[in-house]
This record gives C-alpha cells, sequence and structure tokens, in this order.
C-alpha cells in the first residue's frame, strides 16, 4: 500500500511509521520533503491485508487532525 | 504582555475557569501569570493526579479539562492521564513547559522530549516556539480537543518563550478550521433502517460516543422501536434508570441477559461504540448470527474488530435523528416481546458472600448505592469494586458514572472526583475506590482539604489487589504472587492526619447505619469498609472467550 500524504507537520510521518509497525506492518519505502510548514511523504508498506487497511484509516485519522484544510491523502 | 499571559488569557477566553496543576521551574512564568487571577488553579498532589481531574472535570461537564506541568517530570507524569483521555475520547488540553529554546536538545536538566513521548496519544501535540504563537496555539489545541471525537492535545512551551512578548491577544487570529462533521448519508440511513424493519431480534449497544449530547435521541430512539439495549461502561446513563427494555452492561463482567441478547440478535446496533474486546470477547464468534449496524463519529472504527454490514459516519445525535425521522416515515416496528424475551435471559446478579460475618463488599455498594441522591456523581478506580459498581450503577445521565474505561488506569478514581466536583460545585460527588487505587493517589486527600472540596471516598479495602486475585485464583492454580495487601496502613487514620472525616465500616449489622451517616456528611469523607478478602466478581467471560463460557461461581 502507498500512500502519498501532505501533512502540515513533519513529525507526522514519524507518527504514522511507529503506526505501522504498531499494526503489524512494515514501511517498506520512505520519501518526504518539508518545506514552509508544508511536508509531503510517500510511503510504502507491506503487511497483511486487514492490518493494512487499518492503518489506512489510522492514516486518514492523523490526517483529519493534521492535514491542511482541504488535503488529504491519496492511495 | 508576555507569553505566560497571553497563555492565561487565552485560557480564560476559552472559558476555562480550573486549571488542574503543579508547578515547577519551566512553567513559572505560566504560575506567574496565574497569581491572583480569575482563571483559578487547583493545586494537586502530584501531577498524574492533576491530569486525572482536569479528565474529572471534562468527563463530568463535557467542557475541556486543564492540567498544566513543568517539564521532565513534570511532564512525563501527566502520560498515563493523557493516555486516559485518550482511550475513552476525553477533550482535555495540557500545557507543559519546556526548558529554554537554546538548552532544547541538550539533555538539560528537566528536560523532557514530551512532544516525542506524547505523539501516539493526543490528538495532536503542539511545541510552541515563539510567543505570538501562544494564544493561536491554544486556541487551536482547544478546537481541536472539543472537535468530532474528543481527546488529549499538548502544548509545550519552552520557559523562555513564556516570558517573552507575545503582542496583544487582540491580534490573535481565528483557530484553524476543521473539516466538518461528517454526517451519514440518507442512503446509508434508509439501508439501515431497511435492516431494523426485517430484523426479529435487534439489539442496540450503546457506548461512550452517547456522551458527545446523544442521549435524549438515544432514549427516543430505542423506545420509538420497544429495542432492547445494552450498554459499554462507557455509557452507563444513557437509558433512563427506569427504562424497562435496558439490558444493563454487556462484555466481560456484564450481566448475563446484555451478554445473551447481543449473542441471540440478529442485528446489533453498536451506536458510538467500538466494540472494545473487553466487550466482544473473542471476536470471531461474538453476536454471530446478527447483522451489524456501526454508528460512529470516527471511521476509524468501523470494521476494526467487528465487520459492519451498514455504517453511519457521523454525530450520533444526528445518526439517531435520522434513524428517528425515517422510521417514522412508515409503520415503525416494535420489538416488545423480543426485548420481554431477552430481558428475561438474565437473573439476579450472583452472590460471592463467603462468610456472612464478614463484610460483603457488594452488600457495601448495594447499600450505596441504593441510599446515593439521584443527582450524584460517582467516579471509581479500577479493578473489582469498579466492576461491582458498574453492575449495579442506575445513573440518570452517562456523565454521572465516570471511571477508567479503555485504560483502566488505577489512581483515577479519585482525583478524577475532585474535578468532578469543581465542575459541579452543586453535585454530591463520590469516588469508589480500592485499597491498591487509593494508595496511588491517596495524597490528594491534602487537595481535598485545602480547597474544602466535598467530594467523598469510598474505599471497598478487601486488602488485596482483587481482580489481580481473582485471576490468580481462576487461572493461575491459586498462587497469589504480589496481591496481597494485608499490610494496608489505617486508612482512617491517614484520612483524619489530612484533616478529613473518616467511619470506619466492618461489621455487616452496621452497615446500613454507617453508609447513612457517609452519605448525609456536609463536607469531604472517607468511609473505609474492610470487607472480604476473596469476594469475587460474578458474572465473569474470561478474557478472550464468549457468552458460552460465563462463569457465575468458582468451579
Amino acid at each position: 500500500m502507498t500512500c502519498d500524504l501532505r501533512l502540515r507537520d513533519a513529525r507526522s510521518v514519524a507518527r504514522i511509521i511507529n503506526l505501522a509497525h504498531r499494526l503489524n506492518c512494515r514501511c517498506t519505502r520512505i520519501e518526504a520533503s518539508s518545506a514552509g510548514g508544508d511536508t509531503r511523504a510517500s510511503l510504502t508498506f507491506d503487511g497483511p491485508a486487514l492490518a493494512l487497511t487499518r492503518l489506512r484509516a489510522q492514516i486518514d485519522r492523523v490526517l483529519e487532525y493534521e492535514a491542511p484544510e482541504g488535503a488529504r491523502a491519496a492511495s | 504582555m508576555n507569553g505566560a499571559q497571553a497563555a492565561v488569557a487565552a485560557l480564560e477566553r476559552e472559558g476555562v475557569d480550573f486549571i488542574f496543576g503543579y508547578p515547577g521551574g519551566t512553567i513559572m512564568p505560566l504560575y506567574d501569570a496565574l497569581f491572583q487571577h480569575a482563571v483559578r488553579h487547583v493545586l494537586c498532589r502530584h501531577e498524574a493526579a492533576a491530569a486525572f481531574a482536569a479528565g474529572g472535570y471534562a468527563r463530568s461537564s463535557g467542557r475541556v479539562g486543564v492540567c498544566c506541568a513543568t517539564s521532565g517530570p513534570g511532564a512525563t507524569n501527566l502520560v498515563t492521564a493523557l493516555l486516559d483521555a485518550y482511550m475513552d475520547s476525553v477533550p482535555v488540553v495540557a500545557v507543559t513547559g519546556q526548558v529554554r529554546t537554546e538548552l532544547m536538545g541538550t539533555d538539560g536538566f528537566q528536560e523532557a522530549d514530551v512532544c516525542a513521548i506524547t505523539q501516539a496519544i493526543t490528538k495532536r501535540n503542539f511545541l510552541v516556539d515563539d510567543a505570538s504563537q501562544i494564544a493561536p496555539t491554544l486556541a487551536a489545541a482547544f478546537a481541536l480537543a472539543r472537535s468530532g471525537r474528543p481527546g488529549p492535545v499538548l502544548v509545550d512551551i519552552p520557559t523562555d518563550v513564556l516570558k517573552a512578548q507575545a503582542g496583544e491577544l487582540e491580534a490573535v487570529a481565528a483557530p484553524p478550521s476543521r473539516s466538518a462533521v461528517p454526517r451519514a448519508s440518507d442512503e446509508a440511513i434508509r439501508s439501515a433502517v431497511a435492516r431494523i424493519r426485517a430484523a426479529r431480534r435487534p439489539v442496540a449497544i450503546v457506548g461512550g460516543g452517547v456522551r458527545a449530547g446523544a442521549v435524549e435521541a438515544f432514549r427516543t430512539f430505542v423506545s420509538l422501536l420497544g429495542l432492547p439495549h445494552a450498554s459499554t461502561l462507557m455509557a452507563l446513563g444513557a437509558a433512563a434508570p427506569d427504562d424497562p427494555h435496558a439490558l444493563g452492561m454487556l462484555g466481560m463482567h456484564g450481566l448475563k441477559a446484555a451478554n445473551k441478547a447481543v449473542q441471540r440478535a440478529d442485528l446489533v446496533l453498536a451506536l458510538g461504540m467500538r466494540f472494545d474486546d473487553r466487550v466482544t470477547g473473542k471476536p470471531d464468534r461474538f453476536a454471530r448470527g446478527a447483522a451489524v449496524i456501526h454508528a460512529d463519529i470516527d471511521a476509524t472504527e468501523f470494521n476494526k474488530i467487528i465487520p459492519a454490514d451498514v455504517t453511519l459516519h457521523g454525530d450520533l445525535r444526528e445518526t439517531l435523528e435520522a434513524l428517528v425521522a425515517e422510521l417514522v416515515r412508515s409503520p415503525v416496528p416494535r420489538f416488545d416481546d423480543w426485548a420481554l424475551e431477552a430481558r428475561a435471559l438474565g437473573g439476579p446478579l450472583p452472590s460471592d458472600r463467603v462468610d456472612d460475618r464478614i463484610l460483603s463488599a457488594t452488600d457495601v455498594l448495594d447499600r450505596f448505592f441504593a441510599a446515593l441522591p439521584a443527582d450524584a456523581i460517582v467516579t471509581t478506580d479500577v479493578g473489582q469494586h469498579q466492576m461491582w459498581a458498574a453492575q449495579r450503577a442506575r445513573p440518570a445521565q452517562p456523565r454521572r458514572f465516570i471511571t477508567s474505561s479503555g485504560l483502566g488506569a488505577m489512581g483515577f478514581g479519585f482525583p478524577a472526583a475532585i474535578g468532578a466536583q469543581f465542575a459541579n460545585p452543586g453535585a454530591p460527588v463520590f469516588a469508589i475506590v480500592g485499597d491498591g487505587g487509593f494508595q496511588m493517589c491517596l495524597p490528594e486527600l491534602a487537595t481535598l482539604r485545602r480547597y474544602g472540596v466535598p467530594a467523598k471516598v469510598l474505599l471497598i479495602d478487601n486488602q488485596n489487589l482483587g481482580m489481580v486475585r481473582q485471576w490468580q485464583e481462576l487461572f493461575f492454580s491459586a498462587r497469589y504472587s504480589a496481591t496481597n495487601l494485608a499490610d494496608n496502613p489505617d486508612f482512617a487514620a491517614i484520612a483524619r492526619a489530612y484533616g478529613i472525616e473518616a467511619f470506619s465500616l466492618s461489621d455487616p449489622q452496621h452497615a446500613a447505619a454507617t453508609i447513612a451517616a457517609f452519605i448525609d456528611h456536609a463536607g469531604p469523607a472517607l468511609l473505609h469498609a474492610a470487607c472480604h478478602p476473596t469476594e469475587n466478581v460474578w458474572p465473569m467471560i474470561p478474557a478472550g472467550m464468549t457468552v458460552d463460557d460465563l462463569m457465575e461461581a468458582r468451579a
């Protein structure tokens, strides 16, 4: 599962990676850049299908709390 | 004004009347700004208690609870209570001091990276590096704490930023707007109603989401249908105390009728609940024959544990009102016969009174709840007394029964009662605690004394870490490892040393009179009930099992 994310807070990348490991997934690719309070990250995760579904939902919740207005993740 | 003054002004703007906290080096500028301020500071005796008190304030009132602490150990002592608030969706804002900016990252004295530490247990946290941003950041923190699924937010402020000039508060920008509250689609509502109409044995399970202003809508909904309904620990009080279709709490120590009705249901309506493992036991055997309609404000909960046939993503009150509106467009089905059948699946709570000459905890609690004023707020700590209380409490509203549900944090009950009392100064407030948890927060007796808080403590002392002891008895071959507290102190003497009235009860013959005197006492008080050491909580569904494995007594 690949998630292309736009975040307000660069630290959210770390939060999401930690979440992945907690949910029995692995982060297999990380690309991120941050400038002017806008962080863009492309993350790829591997894991059981159910765990990835749960991770996707948790990422959406992090985004709801942290993403700039109107920005949402694209898988 | 400086950053600390801006912070206090921002708190005042949010309507904060009390902050629960403990001072220390880096947070001193904030304490200076609080000195003789209209926003009152409540000095607790431990930061954890301050944060639990903020949680009790929030849980009992629906308003945001606020706590503060200094950097390092002060901040880390907040962690358990922040997780408690996160697990139970309680709006709390924590303000922590941080070492001055130039020391950050140097392992400075009392430095802790509290933002990193709390990242996984807060909705969001902020490190403020510009004094002019303190007020807008606090505004954003409050908006986030109370919006959507409520939860804790932490704001960490270096001490030099608290001292720096912040400009005038009037210049503060409005907090960033949040995304609109989701609303269940018309199609989903129609689908849910079609499922309800087709059902023969539907059961509603109401959860903590009902606290978000949905109590009346829930009562209207279940009353319209004559629908039997069970409650999670978080939602006790959602049903009216005299509701004939209420089955009580379900789950590990839930009532038999609630658990059996859910297991026999052909439709489960999960309303603002998240299928905690203490509710479901073994998920793939939970309500096996039932379709599931799941309503929640947090889409993360859908299909997390139990697959849903229909999901209703939105505010629970609005969802329930939409369901009612759709239902009344045609003749409304009634489930009274099934509700009667469901209630009949239960029976009286099993008794475990080993020796009638020794005080029984459940007898104490039966008498206590029978004598309790209707407007009382009850908090509990965690353990056997919590489950006994949850089985017996009949609160008129969910905000009148307050407990650490998801986290199960010992040491919660007493400080939560203090917070609840500050939020509800006219209400009778009681903390039910065990001898283990009470000793985690015992110094808060000083907080009761200092502020004249009339909250009362009912101490169920069985000289054991009772719930762990029960599990050792049942599942660890009665090998009682580190659960015996036979060397407990004289709790009544300790209370008196703090200037708190104390009642002692050990003779069952004196229970009624002593409990009545305790409840009627005008000020803060402790009732020390010396109870049987091996009384167990029944019924019990062992962890990871189902209602088919329900135990009502020792084997």
